[in-house]
């Protein structure tokens, strides 16, 4: 009894800890934060019924981050999908928040939104690795793929993601010559 | 096959042709410590971390019940159902095989440093660093970390102009970096981790990190880091001042 108590508090701290990196995974995946509030609360209700199968208390942002991936692929993609495309949703980059400048602002809603626009296989890679931290190995776990695609993923992505990135740059060079 | 840092950059930066890449993507397949090297060299995963780590701005309200029913495992319905189940039990399987086989991930300081590796003298150039604007950037850092800053030791640091207290995070864990111009205005930094009680304490270690002489140590759940503005940077000054305010 006191393993299912305690396996019930690891989860929910983990919901605690880990509720914006869910809620980050959500918006990867479906592209719009109302569904990422959606995801994220179906998430964490399903690992809280499920407590009693969490046997490592380590990694438990990874399971839950599974359980994000499962809900949106078996239960909520393709109605979000097709509301997306009726909408045309455009990424909502008033979602950052405001930085110490109106330069690291607008750069950071163009990096925003050249994320959002990502394909979603490319999307929840960039999220998982560049943003989450996790490895190459773990994001192909997660993701179920080879750590090939994996790689090729966020080549493809960083191609993408170049021309903002050469703005900056040019920027910051243009800044530093006046 | 070793592969230099040259080489992994120009791959990350999509400089490498088909089957060079091919060949750095296979090695990296059977090799977490080049994996680890690639991550950490990888000039995209920094900033589009700092954009990223700041959404949602608030934490995100979840409404969950105070006692949960543990869910059964309903036969309705069937075959299909049994057959998820089943699936996802593979999926655990081989998920745990991966994660058993993970390269050590990245700790906070390895990561603080790849990101104070990108600040040049522009980036701090242009921080408001008004008494008013650092008022507020301490009052609201020092209640993320639950402790003071000392920020009249911080003030008087030698050799350094306190130009902005940030608030990032770690894996969860608020992170605080200030950041000083030095007095040939290279940015520098000292940054503070809340890494909750129990951490374990740990001596002072000085080590290039990124390109950077750092200097660590933990104290009573808190983990601390100086990141001079070079790899030749002597911090020995600047040290003796902050582990006597920051002894824990």
């Amino acid at each position: 009894m006191s393993v299912e108590t305690s396996s019930e508090q690891a989860v929910r701290g983990a919901i605690q800890m880990h509720s914006k990196r869910v809620w980050r995974f959500g918006l990867a995946l479906s592209g719009a934060s109302d569904v990422a509030d959606d995801l994220l609360q179906s998430t964490c209700l399903r690992a809280l019924e499920r407590h009693h199968q969490v046997t490592s208390f380590e990694r438990l942002d990874s399971w839950l981050i599974t359980i994000c991936r499962s809900i949106w692929l078996n239960e909520v993609r393709a109605r979000s999908v097709r509301k997306a495309q009726a909408l045309s949703v455009t990424p909502e980059a008033e979602l950052i928040a405001a930085g110490p400048d109106a330069e690291t602002n607008i750069f950071a809603a163009e990096v925003f939104t050249q994320v959002m626009q990502l394909p979603e296989a490319q999307r929840e890679t960039v999220m998982l690795v560049f943003v989450e931290g996790y490895s190459y190995r773990e994001a192909a776990a997660l993701l179920e793929v080879p750590i090939g695609t994996i790689m090729s993923r966020l080549s493809n992505a960083r191609q993408k993601l170049k021309t903002v990135m050469q703005h900056e740059a040019a920027d910051a060079v243009r800044r530093s010559g006046k | 096959m070793k592969f230099s840092d040259e080489t992994l950059t120009a791959y990350l930066e999509g400089k490498l042709d088909e089957a060079e890449a091919r060949a750095i993507e296979s090695a990296v397949e059977a090799d977490p410590e080049l994996e680890q090297r690639l991550m950490a060299l990888d000039p995209f995963a920094p900033v589009v971390q700092a954009v990223f780590e700041r959404v949602p701005a608030e934490t995100p309200a979840v409404d969950l019940p105070e006692h949960v029913p543990v869910a059964p495992v309903r036969p309705a319905g069937g075959g299909l159902r049994l057959l998820a189940v089943a699936a996802s039990v593979a999926v655990v399987a081989v998920s745990a095989t991966y994660w058993a086989m993970r390269p050590k991930p990245l700790g906070w300081a390895a990561q603080a440093a790849i990101y104070q590796s990108l600040y040049t003298p522009d980036t701090i150039a242009s921080l408001d660093s008004s008494p008013q604007a650092l008022d507020a950037q301490f009052a609201m850092a020092e209640e993320q970390l639950g402790r003071s800053l000392n920020r009249a030791a911080l003030e008087a640091l030698p050799g350094g102009e306190l130009k902005r207290a940030q608030i990032l995070s770690f894996k969860g864990k608020p992170l605080v970096q200030v950041v000083f111009a030095d007095e040939q205005g290279q940015p520098f930094a000292f940054c503070v981790i809340r890494q909750g009680e129990g951490a374990p304490t740990r001596e002072l270690k000085e080590a290039v990190l990124s390109g950077l002489a750092t200097a660590t140590w933990a104290r009573d759940g808190y983990g601390y880091m100086l990141i001079g503005a070079k790899d030749q940077t002597d911090l020995a000054g600047q040290l003796d001042i902050l582990t006597t305010s920051f002894p824990g």
